[in-house]
Protein backbone atom coordinates (compact mmCIF):
# COMPACT_ATOMS: atom_id res chain seq x y z
CA UNK A 1 0.00 0.00 0.00
CA UNK A 2 1.35 3.70 -0.42
CA UNK A 3 0.84 6.30 2.30
CA UNK A 4 1.75 10.08 1.98
CA UNK A 5 3.84 8.85 -1.05
CA UNK A 6 5.56 6.07 0.89
CA UNK A 7 5.59 2.78 -0.46
CA UNK A 8 4.68 0.11 2.45
CA UNK A 9 4.54 -3.61 1.57
CA UNK A 10 1.64 -5.58 3.04
CA UNK A 11 4.06 -8.68 3.60
CA UNK A 12 6.19 -7.13 6.06
CA UNK A 13 6.59 -6.26 9.64
CA UNK A 14 7.95 -2.79 10.95
CA UNK A 15 8.97 -0.92 14.16
CA UNK A 16 8.74 2.87 14.90
CA UNK A 17 12.51 2.96 14.46
CA UNK A 18 11.52 2.69 10.52
CA UNK A 19 12.86 -1.03 10.49
CA UNK A 20 10.94 -3.27 7.83
CA UNK A 21 11.27 -6.74 8.70
CA UNK A 22 10.61 -10.07 6.59
CA UNK A 23 9.62 -12.95 8.32
CA UNK A 24 11.59 -16.68 6.37
CA UNK A 25 10.94 -19.28 9.16
CA UNK A 26 13.28 -18.19 12.08
CA UNK A 27 15.34 -15.99 10.28
CA UNK A 28 14.20 -12.08 9.68
CA UNK A 29 15.33 -10.41 6.78
CA UNK A 30 15.53 -6.65 8.33
CA UNK A 31 16.15 -3.30 6.36
CA UNK A 32 14.95 0.44 6.05
CA UNK A 33 11.75 1.51 5.41
CA UNK A 34 11.58 4.11 2.39
CA UNK A 35 9.66 6.30 4.94
CA UNK A 36 13.22 6.10 7.25
CA UNK A 37 15.34 6.82 3.98
CA UNK A 38 13.55 9.61 2.63
CA UNK A 39 13.52 10.96 6.84
CA UNK A 40 17.66 9.92 7.10
CA UNK A 41 18.00 11.40 3.49
CA UNK A 42 21.41 10.60 1.52
CA UNK A 43 23.26 8.10 3.39
CA UNK A 44 26.79 8.56 3.27
CA UNK A 45 27.76 6.14 5.88
CA UNK A 46 26.83 2.32 7.32
CA UNK A 47 28.97 0.47 9.67
CA UNK A 48 27.35 -2.92 10.24
CA UNK A 49 27.97 -5.32 12.73
CA UNK A 50 29.88 -8.65 12.20
CA UNK A 51 27.85 -12.09 11.52
CA UNK A 52 27.61 -14.04 14.87
CA UNK A 53 27.06 -10.86 16.44
CA UNK A 54 23.85 -11.29 19.23
CA UNK A 55 21.83 -8.50 19.77
CA UNK A 56 18.78 -7.79 21.95
CA UNK A 57 15.71 -5.78 20.56
CA UNK A 58 16.40 -2.55 21.32
CA UNK A 59 20.37 -2.64 21.18
CA UNK A 60 22.53 -0.80 19.05
CA UNK A 61 23.18 -2.62 15.66
CA UNK A 62 25.34 -0.14 13.37
CA UNK A 63 25.31 2.98 12.77
CA UNK A 64 24.52 5.48 9.88
CA UNK A 65 25.55 9.07 8.96
CA UNK A 66 23.47 11.35 6.66
CA UNK A 67 24.45 15.55 6.45
CA UNK A 68 27.02 15.19 9.15
CA UNK A 69 24.50 13.03 11.59
CA UNK A 70 25.64 9.95 12.82
CA UNK A 71 22.50 8.07 14.65
CA UNK A 72 22.04 4.69 15.63
CA UNK A 73 20.63 1.67 14.38
CA UNK A 74 19.03 -0.05 17.00
CA UNK A 75 17.73 -3.46 16.51
CA UNK A 76 13.80 -4.99 16.03
CA UNK A 77 14.10 -7.89 17.23
CA UNK A 78 16.59 -10.35 19.44
CA UNK A 79 18.69 -13.05 17.92
CA UNK A 80 21.92 -13.71 16.33
CA UNK A 81 23.18 -11.88 12.93
CA UNK A 82 23.31 -14.49 10.05
CA UNK A 83 24.55 -12.28 7.58
CA UNK A 84 25.25 -9.04 6.99
CA UNK A 85 25.15 -6.71 4.08
CA UNK A 86 28.74 -5.16 3.22
CA UNK A 87 27.56 -4.33 -0.43
CA UNK A 88 25.14 -2.13 1.56
CA UNK A 89 27.72 -0.93 3.68
CA UNK A 90 30.05 0.01 0.64
CA UNK A 91 27.16 1.41 -1.43
CA UNK A 92 25.40 2.87 1.25
CA UNK A 93 23.17 4.77 -1.59
CA UNK A 94 21.27 1.14 -2.52
CA UNK A 95 18.83 1.95 0.94
CA UNK A 96 18.05 4.92 -0.34
CA UNK A 97 17.36 3.53 -4.04
CA UNK A 98 16.18 0.41 -3.52
CA UNK A 99 14.92 -0.05 0.38
CA UNK A 100 13.11 -3.04 0.15
CA UNK A 101 15.20 -4.58 -2.08
CA UNK A 102 19.25 -4.64 -2.53
CA UNK A 103 19.12 -2.24 0.51
CA UNK A 104 18.55 -4.81 2.97
CA UNK A 105 21.00 -4.91 5.96
CA UNK A 106 20.96 -8.02 7.83
CA UNK A 107 19.75 -11.55 7.96
CA UNK A 108 18.95 -12.36 11.57
CA UNK A 109 18.43 -15.64 13.18
CA UNK A 110 15.78 -15.26 15.66
CA UNK A 111 15.54 -16.38 19.51
CA UNK A 112 11.62 -16.26 19.03
CA UNK A 113 10.12 -15.71 15.64
CA UNK A 114 6.88 -15.21 17.76
CA UNK A 115 8.70 -11.83 18.93
CA UNK A 116 7.31 -10.38 15.49
CA UNK A 117 3.74 -10.09 16.70
CA UNK A 118 5.04 -6.94 18.80
CA UNK A 119 6.10 -5.10 15.67
CA UNK A 120 3.30 -3.29 13.33
CA UNK A 121 1.92 -4.98 10.70
CA UNK A 122 1.47 -2.66 7.55
CA UNK A 123 -1.49 -1.30 8.35
CA UNK A 124 -0.74 -0.03 11.45
CA UNK A 125 2.81 1.40 10.67
CA UNK A 126 0.93 3.08 7.52
CA UNK A 127 -1.26 4.41 10.10
CA UNK A 128 1.61 5.32 11.90
CA UNK A 129 3.28 7.26 9.52
CA UNK A 130 0.06 9.29 8.85
CA UNK A 131 0.06 10.19 12.52
CA UNK A 132 3.39 11.76 12.44
CA UNK A 133 2.84 13.66 9.33
CA UNK A 134 -0.19 14.95 11.35
CA UNK A 135 2.20 15.92 14.12
CA UNK A 136 4.46 17.72 12.06
CA UNK A 137 2.12 19.72 10.53
CA UNK A 138 0.61 20.63 14.10
CA UNK A 139 4.14 21.47 14.88
CA UNK A 140 4.53 23.58 12.16
CA UNK B 1 35.85 13.09 22.12
CA UNK B 2 35.60 11.08 25.35
CA UNK B 3 33.40 14.33 27.23
CA UNK B 4 31.13 14.28 24.06
CA UNK B 5 29.88 10.94 24.72
CA UNK B 6 29.80 11.00 28.37
CA UNK B 7 28.14 14.20 28.48
CA UNK B 8 25.22 12.74 25.72
CA UNK B 9 25.27 9.52 27.84
CA UNK B 10 24.27 11.11 30.59
CA UNK B 11 22.27 13.64 29.24
CA UNK B 12 20.55 10.21 27.77
CA UNK B 13 19.96 8.94 31.13
CA UNK B 14 18.63 11.94 32.99
CA UNK B 15 21.12 12.74 35.04
CA UNK B 16 21.94 16.21 33.46
CA UNK B 17 19.83 18.98 32.12
CA UNK B 18 20.18 20.06 28.40
CA UNK B 19 23.47 21.30 28.57
CA UNK B 20 25.82 23.68 26.23
CA UNK B 21 29.38 23.75 26.54
CA UNK B 22 32.40 25.43 24.88
CA UNK B 23 36.01 23.56 23.65
CA UNK B 24 39.11 24.52 22.74
CA UNK B 25 42.01 22.15 22.08
CA UNK B 26 45.63 22.64 23.18
CA UNK B 27 47.80 21.12 22.08
CA UNK B 28 46.29 21.60 18.47
CA UNK B 29 44.97 18.81 16.83
CA UNK B 30 42.73 17.51 13.41
CA UNK B 31 39.70 15.25 13.68
CA UNK B 32 38.01 13.48 11.47
CA UNK B 33 34.32 12.52 11.12
CA UNK B 34 32.84 9.28 13.26
CA UNK B 35 33.17 6.99 9.88
CA UNK B 36 36.09 8.69 8.34
CA UNK B 37 39.52 6.93 8.14
CA UNK B 38 42.37 9.04 9.27
CA UNK B 39 45.06 7.73 6.62
CA UNK B 40 42.38 9.13 4.02
CA UNK B 41 41.73 12.61 5.90
CA UNK B 42 45.11 12.86 7.67
CA UNK B 43 48.26 14.12 6.76
CA UNK B 44 49.91 12.06 9.00
CA UNK B 45 53.35 12.84 8.20
CA UNK B 46 52.85 16.54 8.51
CA UNK B 47 50.72 16.05 11.91
CA UNK B 48 53.89 14.20 13.57
CA UNK B 49 56.09 16.65 12.40
CA UNK B 50 54.30 19.36 13.99
CA UNK B 51 53.51 17.75 17.05
CA UNK B 52 49.56 17.80 15.72
CA UNK B 53 47.31 15.23 17.14
CA UNK B 54 44.88 13.08 15.68
CA UNK B 55 41.73 12.33 17.20
CA UNK B 56 38.39 11.08 15.94
CA UNK B 57 34.71 12.30 16.45
CA UNK B 58 31.68 11.02 17.95
CA UNK B 59 29.66 13.24 15.77
CA UNK B 60 29.54 13.20 11.56
CA UNK B 61 31.07 15.30 8.76
CA UNK B 62 34.41 16.12 7.68
CA UNK B 63 38.00 16.89 8.81
CA UNK B 64 38.66 19.39 11.04
CA UNK B 65 41.74 21.61 12.22
CA UNK B 66 41.90 22.54 15.75
CA UNK B 67 43.89 25.22 17.87
CA UNK B 68 43.01 27.38 20.20
CA UNK B 69 41.58 29.88 17.71
CA UNK B 70 38.23 27.69 16.89
CA UNK B 71 35.88 27.67 19.52
CA UNK B 72 33.80 24.45 19.57
CA UNK B 73 30.48 24.79 20.60
CA UNK B 74 28.04 22.18 21.71
CA UNK B 75 24.35 22.02 22.51
CA UNK B 76 23.35 18.31 24.57
CA UNK B 77 19.31 17.99 24.68
CA UNK B 78 16.66 15.68 24.38
CA UNK B 79 15.13 14.83 21.16
CA UNK B 80 11.42 15.86 22.33
CA UNK B 81 12.54 19.18 24.09
CA UNK B 82 9.86 21.74 23.01
CA UNK B 83 10.61 23.90 19.73
CA UNK B 84 12.87 21.38 18.95
CA UNK B 85 12.51 20.25 15.43
CA UNK B 86 12.37 16.13 14.63
CA UNK B 87 13.35 16.72 11.14
CA UNK B 88 17.15 16.85 11.13
CA UNK B 89 17.04 20.02 8.05
CA UNK B 90 14.96 22.24 10.76
CA UNK B 91 16.72 21.49 13.56
CA UNK B 92 20.35 21.73 11.71
CA UNK B 93 18.90 25.51 10.93
CA UNK B 94 17.45 26.50 14.53
CA UNK B 95 20.55 25.41 16.10
CA UNK B 96 22.62 27.40 13.42
CA UNK B 97 20.65 30.24 13.69
CA UNK B 98 20.71 30.25 17.40
CA UNK B 99 24.20 30.39 17.00
CA UNK B 100 24.17 33.05 13.70
CA UNK B 101 22.01 35.34 16.67
CA UNK B 102 25.34 35.30 19.14
CA UNK B 103 27.76 36.49 16.07
CA UNK B 104 25.07 39.05 15.46
CA UNK B 105 25.69 40.69 18.62
CA UNK B 106 29.78 40.66 18.34
CA UNK B 107 28.75 43.06 15.12
CA UNK B 108 28.94 39.92 12.74
CA UNK B 109 26.26 39.33 9.96
CA UNK B 110 26.59 35.72 9.65
CA UNK B 111 23.56 33.15 8.15
CA UNK B 112 22.83 29.84 8.10
CA UNK B 113 23.79 28.02 4.56
CA UNK B 114 22.40 24.12 3.99
CA UNK B 115 22.91 21.64 5.03
CA UNK B 116 25.41 22.31 8.26
CA UNK B 117 27.12 25.82 7.48
CA UNK B 118 27.04 29.19 9.12
CA UNK B 119 28.72 31.87 6.47
CA UNK B 120 29.70 35.20 6.40
CA UNK B 121 29.26 36.70 2.75
CA UNK B 122 29.46 32.87 1.20
CA UNK B 123 32.64 32.47 3.36
CA UNK B 124 32.08 29.42 6.12
CA UNK B 125 32.97 30.63 9.85
CA UNK B 126 31.18 27.36 11.63
CA UNK B 127 31.07 24.13 10.28
CA UNK B 128 28.20 21.56 12.42
CA UNK B 129 27.56 18.19 12.65
CA UNK B 130 25.93 15.83 15.66
CA UNK B 131 24.65 12.74 16.91
CA UNK B 132 22.52 10.91 19.09
CA UNK B 133 22.32 8.58 22.28
CA UNK B 134 18.90 7.36 22.87
CA UNK B 135 16.54 9.85 23.26
CA UNK B 136 19.16 12.69 23.60
CA UNK B 137 21.34 14.58 20.62
CA UNK B 138 24.85 16.64 20.65
CA UNK B 139 24.97 19.31 17.92
CA UNK B 140 28.30 20.36 17.48
CA UNK B 141 29.81 23.50 15.67
CA UNK B 142 33.46 25.29 15.22
CA UNK B 143 33.46 29.20 15.11
CA UNK B 144 36.79 30.29 13.44
CA UNK B 145 37.52 32.98 15.87
CA UNK B 146 41.62 33.09 14.66
CA UNK B 147 42.63 30.71 11.94
CA UNK B 148 45.90 29.32 11.15
CA UNK B 149 44.76 28.55 7.42
CA UNK B 150 48.33 27.06 6.29
CA UNK B 151 48.77 25.03 8.80
CA UNK B 152 45.10 23.04 8.23
CA UNK B 153 46.37 23.41 4.76
CA UNK B 154 49.00 20.99 5.68
CA UNK B 155 47.80 18.55 8.04
CA UNK B 156 44.15 17.88 5.79
CA UNK B 157 43.66 15.89 2.80
CA UNK B 158 41.85 18.68 0.57
CA UNK B 159 40.68 18.66 -2.96
CA UNK B 160 44.00 21.43 -3.35
CA UNK B 161 46.94 19.50 -3.20
CA UNK B 162 48.73 20.01 -6.03
CA UNK B 163 47.33 22.99 -7.35
CA UNK B 164 49.31 26.86 -8.06
CA UNK B 165 49.79 29.46 -5.57
CA UNK B 166 46.96 31.66 -7.00
CA UNK B 167 44.04 28.51 -6.62
CA UNK B 168 45.55 28.06 -3.01
CA UNK B 169 44.47 31.47 -2.19
CA UNK B 170 41.69 31.23 -3.84
CA UNK B 171 41.11 27.98 -1.55
CA UNK B 172 41.76 30.34 1.37
CA UNK B 173 39.04 32.87 0.34
CA UNK B 174 36.67 30.13 1.18
CA UNK B 175 36.83 30.28 5.34
CA UNK B 176 36.90 33.60 7.15
CA UNK B 177 37.22 33.95 11.11
CA UNK B 178 36.12 36.53 12.95
CA UNK B 179 38.85 38.20 13.85
CA UNK B 180 38.88 39.37 10.08
CA UNK B 181 35.90 40.07 9.88
CA UNK B 182 36.19 42.54 13.12
CA UNK B 183 39.35 43.86 12.41
CA UNK B 184 40.36 42.15 15.69
CA UNK B 185 39.37 39.18 17.96
CA UNK B 186 37.09 39.88 20.78
CA UNK B 187 38.40 38.65 24.27
CA UNK B 188 36.87 34.80 24.25
CA UNK B 189 34.84 35.35 27.17
CA UNK B 190 32.97 37.94 25.68
CA UNK B 191 32.48 35.63 22.07
CA UNK B 192 30.94 32.69 24.64
CA UNK B 193 28.80 35.36 26.33
CA UNK B 194 27.40 36.18 22.96
CA UNK B 195 26.87 32.91 21.68
CA UNK B 196 25.09 31.75 25.08
CA UNK B 197 22.86 34.83 24.65
CA UNK B 198 22.13 33.84 21.05
CA UNK B 199 21.17 30.23 21.99
CA UNK B 200 19.10 31.40 24.81
CA UNK B 201 17.04 34.03 22.53
CA UNK B 202 16.52 31.32 19.55
CA UNK B 203 15.84 28.25 21.87
CA UNK B 204 13.74 30.22 24.00
CA UNK B 205 15.85 28.88 27.09
CA UNK B 206 17.98 30.15 30.19
CA UNK B 207 21.40 29.02 30.83
CA UNK B 208 23.01 28.60 34.22
CA UNK B 209 26.62 28.11 34.56
CA UNK B 210 27.55 24.43 35.79
CA UNK B 211 30.31 21.82 35.66
CA UNK B 212 31.13 18.39 34.84
CA UNK B 213 28.98 16.06 37.87
CA UNK B 214 30.63 13.66 40.33
CA UNK B 215 29.76 10.74 38.04
CA UNK B 216 30.50 12.29 34.91
CA UNK B 217 34.28 13.23 36.00
CA UNK B 218 34.08 9.78 37.13
CA UNK B 219 33.29 8.28 33.76
CA UNK B 220 35.30 10.23 31.48
CA UNK B 221 38.53 9.39 33.52
CA UNK B 222 37.17 5.83 33.09
CA UNK B 223 36.28 6.45 29.34
CA UNK B 224 39.58 8.39 28.39
CA UNK B 225 41.93 5.86 27.62
CA UNK B 226 39.83 4.16 25.51
CA UNK B 227 39.47 7.39 23.71
CA UNK B 228 43.14 7.68 23.04
CA UNK B 229 43.66 4.31 21.63
CA UNK B 230 44.52 3.72 18.38
CA UNK B 231 41.46 1.22 18.74
CA UNK B 232 39.21 4.33 18.56
CA UNK B 233 41.21 6.84 16.28
CA UNK B 234 41.40 4.11 13.57
CA UNK B 235 38.61 2.03 14.38
CA UNK B 236 36.03 2.71 11.47
CA UNK B 237 35.79 0.17 9.22
CA UNK B 238 35.96 2.19 5.74
CA UNK B 239 37.30 0.53 2.74
CA UNK B 240 40.70 2.59 1.77
CA UNK B 241 41.17 4.05 -1.71
CA UNK B 242 44.02 4.95 -3.73
CA UNK B 243 44.53 8.62 -5.45
CA UNK B 244 40.94 9.82 -4.90
CA UNK B 245 41.96 13.44 -5.72
CA UNK B 246 40.85 14.33 -9.14
CA UNK B 247 41.13 17.60 -10.91
CA UNK B 248 40.06 18.52 -14.90
CA UNK B 249 40.02 22.04 -16.72
CA UNK B 250 37.27 23.15 -19.41
CA UNK B 251 37.55 25.48 -21.71
CA UNK B 252 34.51 27.91 -22.55
CA UNK B 253 33.98 31.35 -24.06
CA UNK B 254 33.76 33.18 -21.34
CA UNK B 255 36.96 31.48 -19.33
CA UNK B 256 38.65 28.35 -17.81
CA UNK B 257 37.02 26.50 -15.60
CA UNK B 258 39.01 24.69 -13.28
CA UNK B 259 37.93 21.57 -10.82
CA UNK B 260 39.17 19.97 -8.15
CA UNK B 261 37.88 17.14 -6.54
CA UNK B 262 38.09 14.64 -3.87
CA UNK B 263 35.89 11.58 -4.65
CA UNK B 264 34.48 8.49 -2.82
CA UNK B 265 33.93 6.35 -5.74
CA UNK B 266 32.97 3.34 -3.05
CA UNK B 267 30.21 4.85 -2.69
CA UNK B 268 29.96 7.32 -5.60
CA UNK B 269 30.05 10.64 -3.83
CA UNK B 270 31.93 13.64 -4.17
CA UNK B 271 33.17 14.01 -1.09
CA UNK B 272 34.14 18.17 -1.42
CA UNK B 273 35.07 20.53 -4.61
CA UNK B 274 36.92 23.10 -5.43
CA UNK B 275 35.93 25.53 -8.59
CA UNK B 276 38.24 28.25 -9.84
CA UNK B 277 38.78 30.30 -12.82
CA UNK B 278 38.82 32.97 -14.76
CA UNK B 279 35.03 33.50 -15.57
CA UNK B 280 32.97 36.89 -13.74
CA UNK B 281 30.56 34.80 -11.79
CA UNK B 282 27.22 37.03 -11.04
CA UNK B 283 26.55 36.69 -7.41
CA UNK B 284 30.04 36.93 -6.96
CA UNK B 285 29.35 34.22 -4.04
CA UNK B 286 27.68 31.73 -6.29
CA UNK B 287 30.55 29.38 -6.97
CA UNK B 288 31.28 29.22 -3.35
CA UNK B 289 27.45 27.98 -2.29
CA UNK B 290 28.08 25.63 -5.88
CA UNK B 291 31.00 23.64 -4.14
CA UNK B 292 28.40 23.85 -0.74
CA UNK B 293 25.97 22.45 -2.91
CA UNK B 294 28.13 19.81 -4.42
CA UNK B 295 29.54 18.60 -0.79
CA UNK B 296 28.58 14.90 0.10
CA UNK B 297 26.34 14.63 -2.73
CA UNK B 298 26.18 12.12 -5.71
CA UNK B 299 29.13 11.53 -7.95
CA UNK B 300 26.75 9.63 -10.71
CA UNK B 301 26.83 11.98 -14.17
CA UNK B 302 22.86 12.34 -14.10
CA UNK B 303 22.70 13.23 -10.18
CA UNK B 304 25.41 16.11 -11.13
CA UNK B 305 23.61 17.27 -14.08
CA UNK B 306 20.63 17.69 -12.24
CA UNK B 307 22.04 19.12 -9.23
CA UNK B 308 24.11 21.58 -11.11
CA UNK B 309 21.32 22.78 -13.32
CA UNK B 310 19.19 22.97 -10.53
CA UNK B 311 21.51 25.24 -8.64
CA UNK B 312 21.60 27.80 -11.23
CA UNK B 313 17.73 27.64 -11.45
CA UNK B 314 17.49 28.42 -7.51
CA UNK B 315 20.14 30.87 -7.26
CA UNK B 316 19.86 32.08 -10.88
CA UNK B 317 23.52 32.36 -11.74
CA UNK B 318 24.77 34.33 -14.26
CA UNK B 319 28.38 34.10 -15.65
CA UNK B 320 28.60 35.24 -19.26
CA UNK B 321 29.95 33.08 -21.89
CA UNK B 322 30.06 29.83 -18.94
CA UNK B 323 26.77 27.78 -19.02
CA UNK B 324 25.39 25.67 -16.85
CA UNK B 325 26.23 22.76 -18.58
CA UNK B 326 30.26 23.98 -18.79
CA UNK B 327 29.83 23.38 -15.12
CA UNK B 328 28.79 19.91 -15.69
CA UNK B 329 31.65 19.20 -18.20
CA UNK B 330 34.23 20.18 -15.91
CA UNK B 331 32.81 18.16 -13.27
CA UNK B 332 32.48 15.25 -15.50
CA UNK B 333 35.58 14.99 -16.89
CA UNK B 334 37.48 14.89 -13.04
CA UNK B 335 34.57 12.20 -11.88
CA UNK B 336 35.66 10.25 -15.20
CA UNK B 337 39.59 10.87 -13.83
CA UNK B 338 38.27 8.93 -10.46
CA UNK B 339 37.03 6.31 -12.46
Amino acid sequence: MDINNQTVPEDLYYDKNDWWVKLDGELAIIGMTEYGQKNTGDILYLELVEPGYSIQCGEKLGSIESGKWVGNLISPLTGVIEESNYEVEKKPRQVNLDAYGKGWMYKLLLNDPGEVRLLMTAQEYAEWIAEQAKCELEMG
Amino acid sequence: MALDKIILSARSSGLIPNTVRYLQFSPHCVLVGYHQAVELEVEEEYCREHHIEINRRITGGGNLYWDEGQLGWEIFALKDTPGIPKHLEEMYRLMCESVVAGLKRLGVTARFRPANDIEVDGRKISGTGGTEIGNAFLYQGTLLTDFDVDTMLGCLKLPIKKLEDKQVNSFKQRVVCLKEVLGCLPPMEDIKASLAQGISEVLGISLEPGMLSESEQTAYNQALPAFQSDEWIRGTRILPQENDLCAAEHKTPGGLIRVSLRLDPNRQRIKSAFISGDFFAYPERSILDLEARLKNTSSRPTDVLNNVRKFFSDYKVRIPGVSEDDFYHALYLAIEKGR
